[in-house]
């Protein structure tokens, strides 16, 4: 074990982590953005959208990340009026596929959390809303949302994590991102243990602020006390 | 001649075949506190549901200060408002207070009582908030106002409700068995609050078990016992003389006594 061949890659694993982070970030955040009108499509059983998001949700739920991830990278391109087209430039790029994937992914599973969380709503509540004169997407916007997102703040930080977990699969596509910048410095000096171990020790960083952040966020908003 | 404020008639529900409302007419005159009794299953929480549509009655006719509610027989079965706008406009006219309370648990005290008048009726939020706090002020909770629901005992939360339904500025208020939920030692804050509204001369629709209250502070009592109306007057005719009404009305009675 040796840690200056660590401290002398430092850049290494700066750019991974870097990678990581925006890459996860920017998934979670598409994810999260997608998650809410597909958990509305499904929870309302809004004709056509419903069944759509349905779908989407089950099949991204029903296969492995990887299998995604390489169905998008390697599998698109086989398509020539995918290569001939304007789309080209993006899905050529790892990362820009790395991206769709991840973010699909976590829009297939924040979806499921918030859409459980719409349906346990207690109707008692809805109800008072209706009789107080709210219309029903006033009720949406103002009671079944907001209480859905406080009580999908647990599951979600879960969701996060997985996310997290998943991006290594990032480096099976030729990204730098943590893990990759571990098994560069493996095979630069080949060694097992450095470039793993700081990438584990890195990953788990990461996950104690999410934590962190999360139950700052739960504190402050959640409604089971 | 002058109009009732709320005149209901001939109320039917059904669920499938069982058939829990069988035809209720009620009037209701502005300062009228009307106790609704009856025991469980009787359908008095039902009938007051169908009032502002809740709950789609099978059968009958709204009528508030004199204005029909439009309702169109739905293929259900059960009888569906035709116009929104109107619909919206009654449930305003009528405040309602649960049983289980249900204040909006990701709001705080002040902002429960601000959401209606807010969302509904447009009120600038100035505006609101002067009104709530003057309404959670009149039920005693007004050093309450930040708190979350959570933190509130039963009674108190169940005098945010009323303060609620009070901000909407309603013509009358339906409570459905306000103090069925709240332990033995908090149901006397709320019925003294509903008291006071009593005082005051609103108009309100109270299923109740509270016998007390019924017989002290409501004006009218109507027995509803397997969705007929089987009593129907001045506490004092239907307590002191049970008999002259229905033999359930007398045995309701009784069995509450012991």
């Amino acid at each position: 074990m040796d840690i200056s061949l660590i401290v002398d890659n430092w850049q290494l694993f700066a750019e991974g982590l870097w990678n990581t982070v925006w890459l996860v970030s920017l998934s979670l955040l598409i994810g999260g953005l997608l998650a809410l009108p597909l958990a509305l499509a499904q929870a309302y059983q809004i004709p056509v959208w419903g069944r759509l998001s349905f779908w989407f949700s089950y099949s991204f739920r029903g296969t492995p990340l990887l299998v995604q991830l390489y169905l998008i990278y390697y599998g698109l391109g086989q398509f020539e009026f995918i290569r001939e087209s304007f789309l080209w430039i993006f899905l050529r790029e790892a990362y820009i596929c790395a991206l769709i994937a991840f973010s699909l992914n976590s829009a297939a599973y924040a979806c499921e959390i918030i859409r459980g969380a719409i349906c346990q709503v207690p109707q008692n509540l809805i109800e008072t809303a209706h009789a107080i004169g709210m219309s029903d997407f006033q009720i949406m916007r103002r009671i079944v949302v907001p209480i859905a997102y406080r009580r999908s703040i647990f599951a979600y930080s879960n969701e996060v994590i997985f996310m997290l977990h998943g991006s290594v699969l990032a480096s099976t596509i030729t990204i730098i991102d943590l893990l990759g910048a571990g098994r560069k410095l493996n095979a630069k000096y080949y060694v097992t243990f450095e470039g793993f171990l700081t990438a584990a020790l890195l990953y788990m960083a990461i996950v104690s602020l999410i934590s962190l952040a999360f139950r700052m966020i739960e504190k402050k908003y959640s409604i089971e006390r | 001649m002058t109009h009732p404020l709320l005149s209901v008639q001939n109320i039917h529900k059904a669920f499938g075949s069982l058939e829990v409302l069988k035809g209720i007419s009620l009037d209701a005159d502005p300062g009228d506190v009307i106790a609704i009794l009856g025991s469980s299953g009787s359908g008095k929480s039902t009938f007051l549901r169908c009032i502002n549509l809740l709950e789609k009655p099978t059968e009958g006719s709204i009528t508030l200060a004199n204005e029909e509610l439009h309702c169109a027989r739905g293929h259900d079965g059960q009888l569906h408002p035709k116009d929104k706008d109107q619909l919206k406009r009654f449930r305003t006219k009528m405040g309602m207070v649960f049983q289980s309370f249900n204040l909006w648990p990701h709001m705080s005290v002040l902002e429960n009582v601000i959401e209606g008048p807010i969302q509904v009726e447009n009120v600038a939020k100035k505006e609101a908030i002067e009104r709530a706090e003057h309404y959670l002020e009149e039920v005693g909770v007004f050093e309450r106002k930040d708190y979350m629901p959570s933190q509130l005992s039963g009674g108190q939360q169940q005098r945010v409700a009323i303060a609620r339904a009070l901000a909407m500025e309603p013509d009358l208020i339906l409570f459905d068995e306000p103090t069925s939920a709240l332990d033995p030692e908090l149901v006397g804050e709320v019925l003294k609050v509903m008291q006071q509204l009593a005082e005051e001369h609103r108009t309100m629709l109270v299923v109740t078990h509270e016998m007390g209250f019924a017989r002290e502070v409501s004006s009218r009592v109507v027995f509803l016992e397997k969705g007929t109306v089987e009593a129907d007057g001045t506490p004092n005719e239907v307590f002191d003389q049970p008999e002259q009404y229905s033999t359930r009305w007398a045995e309701f009675i009784s069995r509450a006594r012991d």
